[in-house]
């Protein structure tokens, strides 16, 4: 089915229940890395996976792709049971920090993996063009990946996830340790690939790209999902606080609030979301002139970090012991 | 497709290894140094240049099938390499398999080079190989993809280090085997007895693979000996990559 004529409900990516406890240690002792996962990814939108470190992102992320047997629970690739290998036919997979193999160059590397796929050769050489130039790495395609720097590798690894074309793009981290050029690129793509109607599901510690480019994001502390929906339902219309500009003449006039900036007769006043009203009017009285009044909304990283603490009891049984 | 494109990648990654070059080094050194043995040597020199040229051709090319095959799989799990390649649409046995026949690529290739060398010398010294030469390299790339399955084994699930130990056990336990046999029968121990005959029945026999004293002499090496060896040795490969591919499907990677 191709994606243009699809649903835009359709359902790419599914858990169900999904789990998987570690055992470590001659004792075999029990740790848990996943909890009763249940989420649906949907076909054209570009899902962001959120948590701390060992939250179980790439568990979850390594369970999808085959790498790790979950011990409970479900998955869908693409309508099949995510253990057929045929599941991962349609899916794109770039690993955190991917390493490669150092003796091929990024073209023979490239061919490498489109004949994983099954790739006809003629078919492999015209995308492999194509994809070189999008990751901009058509000027070193027949240097060996051992001289490639940790960027170019970056983009090499995400030529590799693109080379069958794939309707589900994975990706673990993968702006994790680039420049802001890099990230930049990957942006791009992300963005090129939800326009070409493919849907994008990727992990990443940088939740201001997760904010600005996701359509839903899935937030996961201590192995459980602690939040599921678009970035303006997690974090809510919630002020946190206003910045008032004022010009006052008057220096001796008492200012509500606190003080972020002072410049001459220019202040910057920081209230709280329900002090604003009359803070204005307190420094319209002292004879000062408003300049602007902004809203600081809540982010990602204040929900994230909520989050946390409020699981932070939980977070025992993830960390030690099976209780 | 798949089985060829990871055989060939796994070629070409041995193929571009730098260690294998130095083992070929030592292994033309020691062929051409054979030729010194005539100088040395009282007796039938012919036979003793002939002996130790044979005998270098099956040192090295254990060495390889040893120290190649016991980082093949370990290093692509501590490399992380593996994690593009399972999360592909192929099954794991595959993945192993053409890891295996690649492998075994680079080793045909580096006996043939060996052999091409040897016939070389003999030309200019004494003339073209008997038939049994050419036969016993068949039994040595018999025996080593015999060996290469077990190192694979060895690296499914463990080390270099520990599955060097295990594949070099394996090799001298499989040479040793007959006379393993011969001291159970003799040994007045019952447990003794018995615990050679698990050994010689469940690790193999590599005795079988050894023709090297009628390669030596020019001798002809029985048909029925060639065909048994060789159905024993790739029956044998074919259990121990089974339970390879058993083992790596079990795999976590973490």
């Amino acid at each position: 089915m191709s994606p243009a004529s699809s649903s835009p409900a359709e359902v790419v990516l599914r858990c169900e229940g999904l789990g998987k406890v570690y055992r470590s240690g001659f004792f075999r002792i029990p740790y848990v890395g996943l909890e009763d996962l249940s989420l649906d990814v949907r076909r054209g939108e570009i899902f962001g996976f959120i948590g701390p470190n060992g939250a179980g992102k790439t568990t979850t992320i390594k369970c999808l792709m085959g790498l790790q047997a979950a011990t409970s629970g479900k998955a869908e690739l693409l309508g099949k049971d995510h253990r057929d290998p045929e599941s991962k036919r349609g899916v794109g997979f770039l690993p955190e920090r991917p390493y490669f193999y150092e003796h091929l160059t990024a073209r023979e590397f490239l061919h490498f993996y489109g004949s994983l796929f099954g790739l006809p050769k003629a078919v492999r050489a015209a995308r492999i063009e194509e994809l070189l130039a999008r990751v901009q790495l058509e000027r070193f395609a027949d240097v060996p990946l051992r001289a490639y720097s940790k960027g170019m590798l970056q983009r090499a690894g995400v030529a590799q996830a693109l080379i069958n074309d794939p309707e589900l793009l994975v990706l673990d981290e993968p702006m994790s340790g680039l420049d802001p050029m890099g990230r930049l690129l990957i942006r791009d793509l992300i963005f090129e690939e939800r326009r070409r109607g493919r849907t994008v599901f990727f992990s990443s510690h940088i939740l201001a790209d997760v904010e600005l480019i996701c359509d839903r994001v899935a937030i996961l502390v201590g192995g459980r999902l602690r939040g599921l929906g678009t970035v303006r339902q997690l974090v809510g219309d919630r002020v946190k606080h206003v910045d008032i500009a004022t010009r006052i003449t008057n220096t001796d006039a008492a200012l509500p609030g606190e003080v972020i900036r002072r410049d001459g007769d220019a202040v910057i006043l920081r209230v709280g979301p329900d002090d604003a009203d009359s803070a204005i009017d307190t420094l319209r009285a002292a004879g000062g002139s408003i300049l602007s009044v902004t809203p600081a909304r809540e982010h990602l990283e204040s929900v994230l970090l909520d989050e946390v603490q409020r699981a932070a009891p939980i977070n025992q049984k993830h960390l030690g012991v099976l209780a | 497709m798949q089985l060829w494109a990871i055989a060939a990648n796994t070629y070409r990654e041995n193929i571009r290894d730098r260690v294998l070059y130095s083992i070929v080094f030592f292994a033309v050194l020691v062929l051409c140094a054979s030729l010194v043995m005539e100088e040395i040597t009282i007796g039938d020199q012919d036979k003793v240049v002939r002996s130790v040229a044979l005998g270098a051709i099956r040192a090295f090319g254990s060495v390889m099938s040893i120290f190649l095959g016991i980082g093949l799989v370990y290093k692509e799990i501590e490399k992380k390499t593996v994690y593009t390649i399972v999360s592909k649409p192929i099954a794991r046995w595959v993945f192993i398999v053409g890891k295996y026949l690649g492998l075994m690529g680079v080793i045909v290739t580096m006996i043939a080079l060996m052999a091409g060398l040897y016939i070389l010398l003999m030309l200019t010294q004494q003339g073209p190989p008997a038939t049994s030469v050419y036969a016993s390299w068949w039994m040595l790339t018999v025996e080593l993809g015999l060996l290469t399955a077990w190192a694979i084994l060895f690296s499914s699930y463990s080390a270099p280090i520990t599955a060097a130990s295990f594949s070099i056990a394996v090799f001298v336990i499989g040479h040793l085997a007959d006379d393993i046999w011969r001291f159970g029968l003799q040994a007045e121990s019952e447990q003794v007895r018995q615990f050679a005959g698990v050994l010689y029945w469940f690790l193999p026999n590599l005795s079988v693979f050894n023709v090297h004293d009628l390669a030596v002499h020019h001798l002809p090496i029985p048909v029925e000996q060639l065909i048994g060896a060789t159905g024993y040795g790739l029956g044998y490969t074919v259990v121990v990559l089974t339970l390879a591919v058993w083992v790596f499907s079990g795999r976590d990677f973490k």
